[in-house]
């Protein structure tokens, strides 16, 4: 079974971002960048699924500026076999990387696509989705468990009041919860290795995609600061508070 | 006077509210992380300025009475601790940041400044203040300096000690100084504010202090290496240094790792096992540098020295390798260990480490002995856990029966019975096997310039 994983470059879960003062985004620059953690859940899973001996093959993809180099070097130090980086410094949003993904899915006719549910800079939950339906394939969305059985595969999935399990038909679209396994860390034999590993670069044009945001950002602002709390005196003064300013009871 | 009166009086030179006899605070106050002495102060005071200080010192002066400082109250030694009617002056409410200048990359702070407020505040200035270690968000200023704090990066960014341009003390006799004026070179004759640095309150109180910042580090990167042997960590460390500024180098065992391991959450660095594990920090300033990295590493695993190694991606997995060797103390804290903080030169460490273990597995096999530190210093935790079927009492009895066979082993090595958590009361009769009786001696001279009646936490470091 041959498994397509797509990862992304993001800021660090850890760095503290910045709006730009122009309101026009999020600061990058000298920005500690790293692999999306849902992405790093959907390479474990693959690489788990070719220890088990059910993936012979671990294809990763990313799209992005030529930097992203370094998230797919990540992900071969972790198991996957080769990579593929569609460079692009334009701006990519949800649609057009399903596109993108489509055109490699079409080249690299996986059996299984997985990708993490969310990318933590945008927060839109639409790629693995938008995959499935641009392709047709079956999807398995916020798996907390991935079982492959023949030419079938069970994801167990986390929805609101508990636990839904579906058996899609392969090829599928798979997308990652926390809970779906606990990444390894890259070990240095393994980085020293992968830097001998292929990695294809292509670009948007090469695959026949032409990049159209559908979305324009207004306006991008800090969340409101929280007041200071202050401390009262007395019981009285606080139901005092609670009743004429917070209003509560 | 009665002891009434006597809190009367001293209610007069502070502010309103900031005496305190209760009990929950003579208990809270009274002492530090040793919970070994039982607390008997007979007040708690907290002061709010310098003179309110200079006032308490004078007031103790006449009356006899003894002064214990209190800080964080993390400190490991009982040198925070009021075991003999003492008042405990707390500096909880001077905890201002008083003035920044960003020419100077210095900052005045009070002395109850909590560590972690001033490494915040110097990022906010985009700035960094490089003394860190586990209690940070807790411990003071104040106390870091009179215990003059090591922590994780000590290899790099050195102690306390390092970044004290300027303090402002009292003196056991009440006098109020006004220590190097913040100057970076200042020759002239005596530096007194080095003899404040690790006084552990001994010959005054510091009430403010002027610290250096430095610009922030980029990128940490953190390694964990497996080692083959013990003695590998010293060929690691001087492979790694002679490309690479470290700014941590840290060991511990696999037994201290198995510990945090089941303890909590944290992942495994590999699969395979090794007896003893290498932490190592870094800039990764340019991908020369993890060139380097990988260069070096490549070359540990040819020698034999490194079995395996992982490296952070990214900021979460930095954090959770740290946490392998910070998480070890909180891991092992429920079997009661002994504990020690001992160093020798850094050429010596597996020899000296090698030495103890043998001794003490010889005379108790059934120990277990936990070995971490920030080895990159010479700086070694020997920690032993009490077999859970042996009695409290019994166990430190026989740990006392450890401590002097350390300790001339420490002495043999010209090592420290104390690396970084001070002398107070635990270490006080140790102090000879690092210090020489004369030198002693004129540590008492010393203390008898600044307090001459014995006021300034006494019974701490020496006895007069």
């Amino acid at each position: 079974m041959k498994v397509l994983v797509a990862v992304k470059r993001v800021i660090d879960y850890n760095v503290k971002a910045r709006v730009k003062p122009d309101n026009t985004g999020v600061d990058l620059t000298n920005v500690k960048m790293a692999m999306n953690p849902f992405c790093e859940i959907a390479v474990e899973e693959a690489v788990r699924l070719k220890e088990k001996g059910v993936a012979s093959e671990i294809v990763v993809v990313s799209i992005g500026p030529k930097v992203a180099q370094e998230q797919i070097r990540t992900s071969l130090a972790l198991g996957a076999d080769r990579g593929i980086l569609i460079e692009t410094d334009e701006e990519v949003q949800s649609l057009d990387a399903a596109k993108l993904l489509k055109a490699v899915f079409e080249k690299e006719q996986p059996n299984l696509v997985i990708l993490g549910k969310q990318s933590i800079d945008s927060d839109n939950n639409q790629t693995g989705q938008m995959l499935a339906a641009l392709t047709g394939m079956p999807q398995g969305t916020f798996a907390s468990e991935v079982a492959v059985e023949g030419d079938k595969v069970n994801v167990t999935r986390e929805i609101d009041g508990g636990l839904v399990t579906v058996a899609l038909n392969t090829p599928a679209v798979i997308t990652t919860d926390l809970r779906l396994n606990e990444p390894r860390y890259a070990s240095l034999p393994n980085i020293m290795k992968a830097k001998k590993k292929p990695l294809e670069l292509t670009s948007p044009a090469d695959l026949g995609v032409e990049l159209k945001p559908s979305l324009t950002t207004l306006k991008v602002e800090e969340p409101a600061t929280r007041q200071a709390g202050i401390k009262v005196a007395d019981v009285a003064e606080l139901v005092d508070k609670l009743k004429n300013e917070a209003k509560v009871i | 006077m009665t002891q009434e009166q006597l809190i009367e009086e001293l209610k007069k030179l502070l502010d309103e509210g900031k005496v305190r006899t209760d009990n929950d605070a003579l208990q809270t106050f009274g002492k530090d992380w040793t919970k070994i002495h039982e607390p008997k102060p007979i007040a708690i005071v907290f002061p709010k300025s310098t003179e309110q200080v200079q006032a308490i010192v004078k007031f103790a002066n006449e009356h006899n009475i003894g002064l214990v400082p209190s800080g964080g109250r993390t400190g490991l030694s009982a040198g925070a601790v009021a075991t003999n009617g003492e008042i405990v002056v707390s500096f909880d409410y001077m905890n201002q940041i008083l003035e920044f200048s960003g020419s100077d990359r210095t900052v005045r702070c009070q002395a109850g400044v909590v560590t972690e407020q001033l490494q915040n505040y110097a990022e906010e200035q985009g700035l960094y203040y490089p003394v860190d270690f586990a209690s940070a968000g807790s411990s003071q200023l104040g106390g870091n300096i009179s215990t003059n704090a090591g922590g994780i990066k000590v290899i790099r960014y050195g102690m306390s000690r390092d970044w004290v341009l300027g303090l402002k003390v009292v003196t056991g006799n009440g006098d109020i100084l006004e220590l190097n004026k913040d100057l970076e070179k200042n020759n002239t004759g005596y530096d007194i504010r080095h003899l404040f640095i690790g006084a552990e309150g001994t010959l005054g109180f510091i009430t403010e202090a002027t610290m250096k910042l430095t610009r922030q580090p980029t990128n940490l990167t953190v390694l964990v290496l497996g080692l083959a042997d013990l003695d590998n960590t010293m060929n690691v460390l001087q492979t790694f240094q002679q490309k690479i500024d470290l700014t941590a180098y840290e060991f511990f065992s696999h037994q201290a790792m198995g510990h945090v391991l089941a303890h909590g959450d944290v992942p495994a660095p590999f699969e395979g096992e090794a007896p003893y594990y290498a932490l190592l920090e870094f800039e990764a300033i340019s991908d020369g540098v993890m060139d380097d990295a990988m260069a070096l590493f490549e070359k540990c695993v040819e020698e034999g020295w490194v079995v395996d190694g992982v490296i952070s991606q990214s900021e979460t997995q930095a954090q959770n390798l740290w946490r392998l060797r910070e998480g070890i103390s909180e891991s092992i804290a429920p079997h009661t260990p002994y504990k020690n903080d001992i160093s020798v030169v850094v050429s010596k460490v597996p020899e000296f480490l090698q030495e103890i273990d043998a001794v003490v597995t010889e005379h108790y096999p059934d120990f277990e002995i936990i070995w971490f530190g920030h080895i990159g210093d010479g700086n070694l935790h020997l920690n032993i856990l009490k077999p859970s079927d042996l009695p409290k009492e019994e166990f430190f009895e026989k740990c006392l029966q450890v401590n002097k066979w350390v300790f001339q082993i420490v002495e043999k090595y010209n090592g420290s019975v104390s690396a970084e958590h001070g002398v107070g009361l635990t270490k006080k009769d140790y102090l000879s096997y690092t210090r020489s009786p004369t030198e002693i001696e004129y540590m008492k001279g010393i203390k008898r310039v600044f307090d001459p009646k014995n006021i300034m936490n006494p019974g701490k470091v020496i006895d007069l």
